[in-house]
């Protein structure tokens, strides 16, 4: 296969706003992470205490 | 590249990591019937005389250490040449690049292995000498990895000649079937701190996959202007899991192919770069929190191969330390554990967070009539070597924690294993070197690229690993040695 041309395939690229739901999917998953954060810890230390 | 495929693959490289990292771990398993079959495997030993470097992995075999390394490599080249058979690669042509590559890799390992380089603080005074750089045996790996760099970037032809044997991701997937077993077995001997050590490196993941995906997308398309087919596979490839990570990703969105394969070749140069930096950083500053250290490895490094070989060096790196600035001396293996299983969740999860996003692109970003995601695609990306991983360290698991009389023999049985397990690594260290061509980096209009990549990695996919490895792994110890 003949090797891609990154500048040209870059140039080639359309401008694209980022869309409500994007956003959305961005600060899901942000969120999502922050809550299971709590979450976790507390599973991590309660259920599985660090040994060693 | 000259095409030397003679047919289609007839298995896929993680099935046939499965089959040949299974075949030694099932050769090994002979001492629980009071057999050796494996006792004859070339153990790299540290050394002063050169002639006293290899030996059989045996104990007290008669056998020459010379006799053993060429019956080693001949099993090896035996094995690898039957199974690119299987790839579809002309089994001779990749005998002969093997070769070279088996022989320059191992002359790096033994490299390694020399006293002034390898030994640590409690070994300095068993080979008479003062001093050494107290990088353990496997400062073989670094050497690998130089050499292979320099090969890659300065002398391309030699780097095409053994380009049939370059395989990398081959190698080390055969080596994590192979390690399984030896993880079990320790496992078994600490079951509380393993469970806790897979329970939260599935914690760990599942709090990278929702940061750092988010996070690079966000950078990629707010602050660099890529579109969404570019933003994506780069999210991807930079955050989760490098190049088997971006080609899925492009897969899930239906990304032309060009994209997942450039964003690829970066992740391969930037994961060089990491293994290169990160062990070492990790034994400046956190020699106290091993397991910490182990998990920003299987965190922050992307490609299989690249992380867990920093695992490997984080681990040795760290208990030279701890045994040099505070007498501890732990046991091997368990800062690899938790580079490992961090990684291995991260690849189990690709074709689930791939399946994600399919949903969401075809559902609702790009909606397209007719475009049907299907759950099977999730066992279509599930990479198949960890069946053979989890395989291996689940026996041993079971049979050692039912049986602890079974121990010494599966001891005995990993540290044959274990020879293959090294070999592999050191082949995969010289190969990961030999495909990173620097030059690329030069390559008109990749600055773009390489920028978005440049700030997200070193700006926050790395630290933000830390953070979350400290808050999972911190106040966690291998255990004592001995």
């Amino acid at each position: 296969m003949a090797e891609p041309d990154i500048k040209e395939e870059l140039a080639r690229m359309r401008a694209e706003p980022l869309l409500p739901v994007e956003k959305k999917l961005v600060g899901w998953s942000l969120a999502l992470g922050a809550v299971l954060l709590i979450l976790l810890i507390w599973a991590s230390y309660s259920f599985f205490p660090a040994q060693g | 590249m000259k095409e030397n495929r003679i047919q289609a693959p007839v298995i896929s490289e993680d099935w046939l990591a499965v089959a040949i990292g299974g075949l030694i771990f099932l050769l090994s398993l002979a001492p629980f019937g009071g057999i050796d079959l494996l006792g004859w495997s070339a153990s790299t030993r540290m050394w002063m005389d050169l002639g006293k470097s290899v030996a059989p992995i045996a104990k007290g075999s008669a056998l020459p250490g010379i006799a053993s390394l060429i019956l080693t490599f001949a099993f090896v080249l035996a094995l690898m040449s039957t199974g690119a058979r299987f790839l579809g690669v002309h089994p001779v042509r990749f005998a002969g690049a093997f070769t070279l590559v088996f022989w320059i890799s191992y002359a790096c390992w033994v490299a390694g292995h020399y006293a002034y380089i390898a030994a640590t603080s409690d070994k300095l005074s068993g080979f008479g000498i003062a001093w050494s750089l107290n990088l353990t045996g496997e400062a073989g790996y670094i050497i690998a990895l130089i050499l292979g760099l320099v090969i890659a970037n300065f002398f391309k032809g030699f780097a095409d000649r053994i380009r049939e044997a370059t395989r990398p991701e081959w190698y080390i997937k055969t080596a994590i079937v192979i390690m399984g077993a030896a993880l079990g077995v320790k496992a078994a001997e600490s079951l509380g701190l393993a469970q806790a050590v897979i329970f939260r490196g599935l914690c760990a993941i599942i709090e990278a996959y929702l940061i750092y995906w988010a996070a690079v997308y966000f950078v990629a398309r707010r602050w660099f202007g890529f579109s969404r087919e570019w933003a994506a596979p780069l999210a991807s490839g930079i955050s989760i899991c490098g190049v088997s990570a971006a080609i899925a990703t492009g897969a899930a969105i239906r990304a032309r192919p060009v994209v997942p394969i450039m964003v690829s070749s970066l992740v391969v140069i930037f994961a060089v770069v990491e293994l290169l930096l990160l062990p070492f950083l990790a034994q400046l500053f956190l020699h106290h929190e091993p397991m910490v250290a182990g998990a920003w490895m299987g965190l922050a490094v992307k490609t299989d191969g690249a992380a867990v070989a920093s695992g490997a060096i984080t681990d040795a790196l760290i208990r030279a330390k701890a045994l040099e600035a505070d007498g501890i001396a732990y046991k091997e293996g368990w800062i690899l554990m938790a580079a490992t299983t961090t990684k291995i969740f991260i690849d189990v999860f690709i074709g689930v967070w791939a399946f994600i996003l399919a949903l969401i692109w075809a559902g609702v970003i790009e909606k397209r009539a007719g475009d049907k995601v299907r759950a099977i695609e999730i066992w279509q990306r599930f990479p198949k070597f960890v069946i053979g991983y989890l395989v291996t360290f689940l026996l041993l698991l079971i049979v050692c924690s039912m049986n602890p009389e079974a121990i010494p023999a599966a001891k005995i049985g990993a540290d044959e294993a274990n020879v293959y397990r090294q070999l592999f690594f050191v082949l995969t260290f010289f190969c990961i070197g030999v495909v990173t061509d620097f030059r690329k980096l030069w390559q008109e209009g990749i600055g773009r690229l390489a920028a978005v990549y440049v700030v997200s990695l070193f700006g926050f996919v790395i630290w933000i690993g830390l953070a979350i490895s400290w808050i999972f792994f911190h106040g966690m110890k291998p255990p004592l040695a001995g």
